[in-house]
C-alpha cells in the first residue's frame, strides 16, 4: 500500500533534481558563476536590503495640497469662461473640501452658467441650487488623478535615484498615496535626498528661425543664440556611435548642448537662449485625443500655473508661425509651430505623433518638477558591513540548527529512519531555496529565521508518521503492514497540522512588510514544500526501502 | 545493530492529564490573568515600529563601549527619551529616541545642524505661528539648485514651488505641523549623528514616524485577530466547532502569554516579536490539530469510552510525537537564540517560549476546554452513522 506507479516516482525524482539545479547556483562561488550560462547564474535569491545593506524609505505624497492648488486654477480659469460667457458672478471660491463654489449675482443665468463650466471640463461633477454651483471632480476622476500622481511621482524617482541605471532600486507604490523606494548598497542617504529634491530642467525657447532658414548651420553663432540637440538626434547619435555618447557622459567639465553640436554633428536646432516659460511654471501635461471633427489624431496638452500662462500668452502672440523649442535637460524634445496665440493658460501640441509617442511625450514634459511633496515617513538604512555581521550569524544559526535536528533524529530514530527523515528535511531546505530563487523572493533576516524554524518543522512529518508506525508494531502488525497503516492514519495529521500553520503564515505575508515579510515569505514556501516531502516524497523512500530489503523486523 | 532507538516517552504511558485539568486551568489563568495585568499597567516596551522613533545601531571606532557616557552625550541632546543597550558585543549598542515632536524644539535642533553642516551664516527658524512653516536664512542669495542641496542636508524634501523665485536669501517653506514631525525625525538623526559621529560608527539607522507607527499597530492586532478567528474556522470545519472554540481558546492562550513573556522580560516588542506571535500561534494549533485528529479517530473506534478517558487515551497515545517535535523545533530555536545575533534576539526567546507554552496548551488547555465545553462522543457519532447511512 506505500508502492507508488512507477510514473509518479520519476515526476518526483525529477522534481527533487530541478529544484536542486534551481539551487545550486546559489552555492555556487562567484568564480563558477562566471563560467555557467547567465540566465543560469541568475536564479538566485535575492538578499534583502538587512544583509546586503542599503536604504528603505517610505514617501508619502502631499495630495492634498496637490488637488487644493488644481482646484485654484480651475477656479481661475472658471472665472475666466464665466466672463467670456457674460456669466455675472459674485464669487468664486474654492471649499476645503475639494470643491469650486461658484455664488451667481443672478438665479436666471444658472443654465449658462452650467454650460460654459461643462465646457472647460465636461468630467466635472456639478450640483447645488439657486445661486450657488458646486463644481467637484468625479469620484473616478479624483482616483484616476490621484494614481497619476503618484505613478509620475514614481517614475521621476526613477529617473533621478538611478541617472546612470546600474543601482537597481526598487520603486513600487503602496496603498492610496505612499511609494516604497529601496536602494541597495547605500549607507550615507543625504545624497539621495539630494537626489529626491533635484528638478530636470524643462525650458520654452522660441527657435531662432533666420539661422534655421539659412539650412546649413553657421560657424559662430549670435550672442543671442545657441544650438541645441534634438533628443532624437541625440539618440540617433547613442545608436551609431556609442564611443560618442560615453565620451559625452564622461567629459569633465561637461559639454555644453552647443559643445556636443560641434563635436558630434548629432541634428541640432538653434535656439534663443531668453527662457520664455520655464518648467516650474508648467503645472500638468498629458496625452489625449483632438476633436473628433478636427481628426482625433493623438496631440499632448498642456496646463500653466498664472504667472506661466501670461508669459506664454505674450510669448504666443508675438511669435505666431515661428517655432517653440521645449528643453528638458539640454536636448529639445520638441518644437512645435506657434498657431496662433494661446492665452487659455495651456495648450496643445499637435503633429504627426502615435499615441506612445504622446504619453511619452508628456510624462517627459511631466517629469520636470515633483508633482507632491513627497514626505519620508519610515527610513530605514543598513550599512553593508551590519549586513554582512546578519548573514554571518544567520548562516551560523542555521547549521547548527540543522545539525542538531539532524542529531537528534539519528538518535531517535536510528541510521535509516532518522537518515530518512533527514533526506526528507534537505530535500525541503533544496526545494525551498529552488523555489525562492524562482519567485525572486528576498531572502532576509527573519526568513533565516524561518529557514531555521523550517529545518524544526520540516521532520516533524516524519516523527508524525514513525510515531504512528511504532503504535502500529506495538499493536501486532506486521513491519510491512505497520509502516503501511502508519503512514496511512498519520497522513491526515500530517495535512490538518500543516495548513492550519499556513494560515498563520499566508495571514503574516498580508500583514508584513520588508522584513517580516521575507520570515512569512521562507515560513510558508517552507510548509507547502513540507508537505510534498511528508507525503510524497518520505512515501516513496519507504516503499523503495521496503521493497528492496523486505524487512521482517522493524527497528525503529 | 548497536543503536537502540530513542523512546521519550515509554510505549503506552496512562498518565491522567485530564484529571488535572483544575490545576492546569488555574495555572494558565494565572499566567494569562498576571500577563494582562502586566500589559495595563507595566506595559509592553514597544520598538519604535509601532510607537514610532528612532533607533541608531552603533559601534565604537575604538575600544569597547562605553554606554554611560555615550548615553550623556545623547541625553544631552534634548531629543527626548532616550534608551540605549549593549547590542550584540561590548563594542556596539544601539541607542533608541522617541518619536519626535513638530515643536520649536527640532527648529532649533535644525538650526544647530544647518550651523555645523552648511556654515554659521544659516539660520532656520519657525515660520508663521500655527502652521508647520519653517524659515531657512541663507548667508547669501540662492537659486533654486542651491536651496534644493542646502535643505536636503537637514534631510527635507521640497518641491520646486516651495521654494523662492528666482534667487533670494530667505526660503519659507511651507509644512503642515504633521510632515514637520516626520521631517524632525530626520533632523533628530541628523543631530545624534555630528553629535557621536567622531568615536562611533553608525551601522544602520531606522527611523520610524508618528503616523506609519499607529497604522502598523493597528494593522498587527488586524492580524493577529484574523489569523485566530481563521485558524478557528479551519478546525470548525475540519472538526466539530466545540475542536474551533477550544483551538481558539488554546491559541489565546499562547498569544497572551506570550506577550507576558514580553512584559516581563521588558523584550523589545517590535515587527518581528508580532510575527513570533502569529508563529506561535501556528506552531500551537499544529501541536492541538495532532491530538484533535486522534481525539476524532478514537472516537469512531472506541464507542463506549467516556469523553475524559478519551481524550486521556489520545492524549496519552499522542505524547511520543507531541514531545519528539516539540524537541525538534526547539533544538532549532535555540541555535537561533545562541548564534542568531542581536537583531533576532527577542524574536527567538519568543519562539522558545511559544514551543514550551504551545505544546503546553495543546495537551492541557485545548482538550481540557472540550470537556468544559461539553463534547458529546455520543452526538457526533450518531450524527456520522446517519450520515453513514444515508450514503448508500
Amino acid at each position: 500500500m506505500l508502492n507508488l506507479p512507477r510514473w509518479q516516482t520519476l515526476v518526483i525524482i525529477a522534481i527533487v533534481v530541478l529544484a536542486g539545479l534551481f539551487a545550486l547556483p546559489n552555492l555556487l562561488p562567484q568564480s563558477a558563476l562566471d563560467a555557467v550560462p547567465h540566465w543560469y547564474a541568475q536564479s538566485r535569491i535575492n538578499l534583502g536590503l538587512d544583509l546586503r545593506g542599503g536604504a528603505h524609505f517610505l514617501l508619502e505624497a502631499d495630495l492634498r495640497s496637490v488637488f487644493n492648488e488644481r482646484l485654484n486654477n480651475l477656479s481661475d480659469t472658471m472665472r475666466g469662461e464665466l466672463r467670456k460667457n457674460q456669466v455675472a458672478f459674485r464669487e468664486v471660491t474654492v471649499d476645503p473640501g475639494g470643491a469650486i463654489v461658484v455664488t451667481l449675482r443672478d438665479e436666471s443665468q444658472r443654465a449658462k452658467a452650467i454650460e460654459a463650466i461643462r465646457a472647460v471640463d465636461s468630467g466635472l461633477v456639478v450640483s447645488g441650487q439657486g445661486d450657488t454651483i458646486r463644481i467637484a471632480y468625479s469620484d473616478q476622476d479624483l482616483f484616476r488623478k490621484k494614481k497619476e500622481v503618484v505613478d509620475q511621482s514614481i517614475e521621476i524617482l526613477r529617473r533621478r535615484v538611478d541617472e546612470t541605471g546600474t543601482i537597481e532600486p526598487t520603486i513600487v507604490r503602496q496603498g492610496d498615496d505612499r511609494i516604497l523606494l529601496q536602494v541597495p548598497g547605500i549607507k550615507d542617504t543625504t545624497d539621495l535626498k539630494r537626489k529626491i529634491n533635484q528638478t530636470a530642467k524643462l525650458t520654452f525657447h522660441l527657435v531662432n528661425e533666420d539661422i534655421a532658414a539659412q539650412g546649413a548651420i553657421p560657424t559662430t553663432m549670435p550672442p543671442s543664440t545657441f544650438l541645441v540637440p534634438t533628443r532624437e538626434g541625440m539618440q540617433e547619435l547613442r545608436r551609431i556611435n556609442p564611443k560618442a555618447a560615453e565620451e559625452i557622459n564622461a567629459a569633465n567639465p561637461r559639454l555644453t548642448p552647443e559643445q556636443i553640436c560641434r563635436r558630434f554633428q548629432p541634428q541640432c536646432i538653434p535656439v534663443l537662449k531668453r527662457v520664455v516659460v520655464g518648467g516650474e511654471d508648467l503645472d500638468d501635461a498629458k496625452a489625449t485625443f483632438e476633436n473628433q471633427q478636427q481628426g482625433g489624431r493623438p496631440i499632448i496638452s498642456f496646463a500653466f500655473n498664472g504667472a506661466g500662462g501670461r508669459a506664454f500668452c505674450n510669448a504666443t502672440r508675438a511669435n505666431i508661425g515661428k517655432r517653440l523649442a521645449i528643453m528638458l535637460d539640454n536636448e529639445v524634445i520638441s518644437a512645435p509651430v506657434v498657431q496662433s496665440a494661446i492665452c487659455g493658460g495651456g495648450g496643445i501640441i499637435t503633429g504627426s505623433f502615435t499615441t506612445q509617442q504622446t504619453q511619452e511625450q508628456s510624462l517627459l514634459l511631466r517629469s520636470g518638477a515633483l508633482p507632491a511633496t513627497l514626505t519620508i515617513i519610515e527610513e530605514r538604512t543598513v550599512g553593508a558591513d551590519l549586513g554582512a555581521d546578519a548573514i554571518h550569524s544567520g548562516t551560523v544559526a542555521a547549521i547548527v540548527g540543522t545539525i542538531l535536528v539532524a542529531v537528534f533524529m539519528f538518535v531517535a530514530y536510528g541510521p535509516l529512519f532518522g537518515g530518512f527523515a533527514n533526506l526528507a528535511m534537505l530535500v525541503n531546505m533544496t526545494l525551498v531555496f529552488a523555489g525562492m530563487s524562482l519567485l525572486g523572493a528576498s531572502l532576509t533576516l527573519p526568513g533565516i529565521a524561518g529557514l531555521v524554524l523550517t529545518v524544526g518543522m520540516s521532520v516533524d512529518s516524519n516523527v508524525l508518521i514513525y510515531e504512528r508506525v511504532r503504535e502500529e508494531k506495538n499493536n501486532g502488525r506486521s513491519p510491512f503492514s505497520a509502516l503501511g497503516t502508519g503512514y496511512e492514519r498519520a497522513l491526515t495529521a500530517v495535512i490538518d497540522s500543516n495548513l492550519t500553520a499556513l494560515i498563520a503564515g499566508v495571514l503574516l505575508f498580508g500583514f508584513g512588510s520588508g522584513p517580516i515579510r521575507g520570515f512569512a515569505t521562507s515560513l510558508t514556501l517552507g510548509l507547502v514544500t513540507h508537505l510534498f516531502t511528508a507525503t510524497i516524497f518520505t512515501r516513496m523512500l519507504l516503499a523503495a526501502w521496503v521493497r528492496w530489503r523486505r524487512p521482517t523486523e522493524l527497528t525503529i | 545493530m548497536l543503536w537502540k532507538p530513542l523512546h521519550l516517552v515509554p510505549a503506552h504511558t496512562k498518565f491522567d492529564f485530564l484529571g488535572k485539568r483544575r490545576w492546569a486551568l488555574g495555572l494558565s489563568t494565572l499566567i494569562n490573568v498576571v500577563s494582562l495585568l502586566g500589559v495595563a499597567f507595566i506595559g509592553l516596551n514597544f520598538g519604535i515600529d509601532f510607537e514610532g522613533g528612532i533607533a541608531i545601531q552603533v559601534r565604537a571606532k575604538e575600544g569597547a563601549i562605553h554606554l554611560d557616557s555615550l548615553r550623556e552625550t545623547v541625553g544631552a541632546l534634548h531629543v527626548g527619551e532616550v534608551a540605549l543597550q549593549e547590542f550584540g558585543d561590548n563594542r556596539s549598542a544601539l541607542i533608541r529616541v522617541q518619536r519626535q515632536e513638530g515643536n520649536a524644539q527640532c527648529v532649533a535642533h535644525a538650526d544647530n545642524v544647518m550651523k555645523r553642516r552648511a556654515g554659521d551664516g544659516w539660520v532656520v527658524k519657525p515660520g508663521a505661528p500655527n502652521t508647520g512653516d519653517v524659515q531657512f536664512t541663507a548667508p547669501g542669495a540662492l537659486d533654486a539648485t542651491g536651496w534644493r542641496d542646502a535643505v536636503s542636508r537637514v534631510g527635507l524634501t521640497v518641491l520646486e514651488r516651495q521654494l523662492p523665485r528666482g534667487t533670494a536669501n530667505v526660503a519659507n517653506i511651507d509644512m503642515t505641523p504633521e510632515q514637520r514631525a516626520e521631517w524632525c525625525q530626520q533632523v533628530a538623526i541628523k543631530l545624534v549623528e555630528d553629535a557621536i559621529g567622531d568615536k562611533y560608527e553608525l551601522r544602520g539607522t531606522e527611523s520610524v514616524g508618528p503616523k506609519i507607527g499607529g497604522e502598523l499597530m493597528h494593522s498587527g492586532v488586524m492580524a493577529v485577530l484574523a489569523t485566530l478567528a481563521a485558524i478557528a474556522i479551519y478546525v470548525w470545519f475540519r472538526f466539530e466547532w466545540q475542536f474551533g472554540v477550544a483551538a481558539l481558546i488554546a491559541m489565546l492562550h499562547d498569544v497572551i502569554s506570550t506577550v507576558g513573556l514580553f512584559v516581563l522580560l521588558q523584550l523589545d516588542f517590535s515587527l518581528t516579536a508580532l510575527a513570533a506571535v502569529l508563529t506561535i500561534a501556528g506552531y500551537s494549533i499544529n501541536d492541538t490539530v495532532v491530538i484533535f485528529d486522534r481525539v476524532r479517530e478514537n472516537m469512531r473506534r472506541y464507542k463506549k469510552m467516556g469523553l475524559i478517558e478519551l481524550l486521556n487515551f489520545s492524549v496519552n497515545e499522542t505524547l511520543s510525537r507531541t514531545l519528539m517535535t516539540s524537541v525538534t523545533v526547539f533544538v532549532a530555536v535555540l541555535a537561533l537564540v545562541l548564534f542568531g545575533g542581536p537583531v533576532l534576539y527577542s524574536f527567538s526567546i519568543a519562539m522558545l517560549w511559544g514551543v514550551i507554552v504551545g505544546t503546553y496548551s495543546s495537551v492541557w488547555i485545548a482538550c481540557a476546554a472540550l470537556v468544559y465545553l461539553k463534547l458529546r462522543p455520543e452526538q457526533i457519532r450518531g450524527r456520522e452513522e446517519e450520515a453513514a447511512k444515508a450514503r448508500p
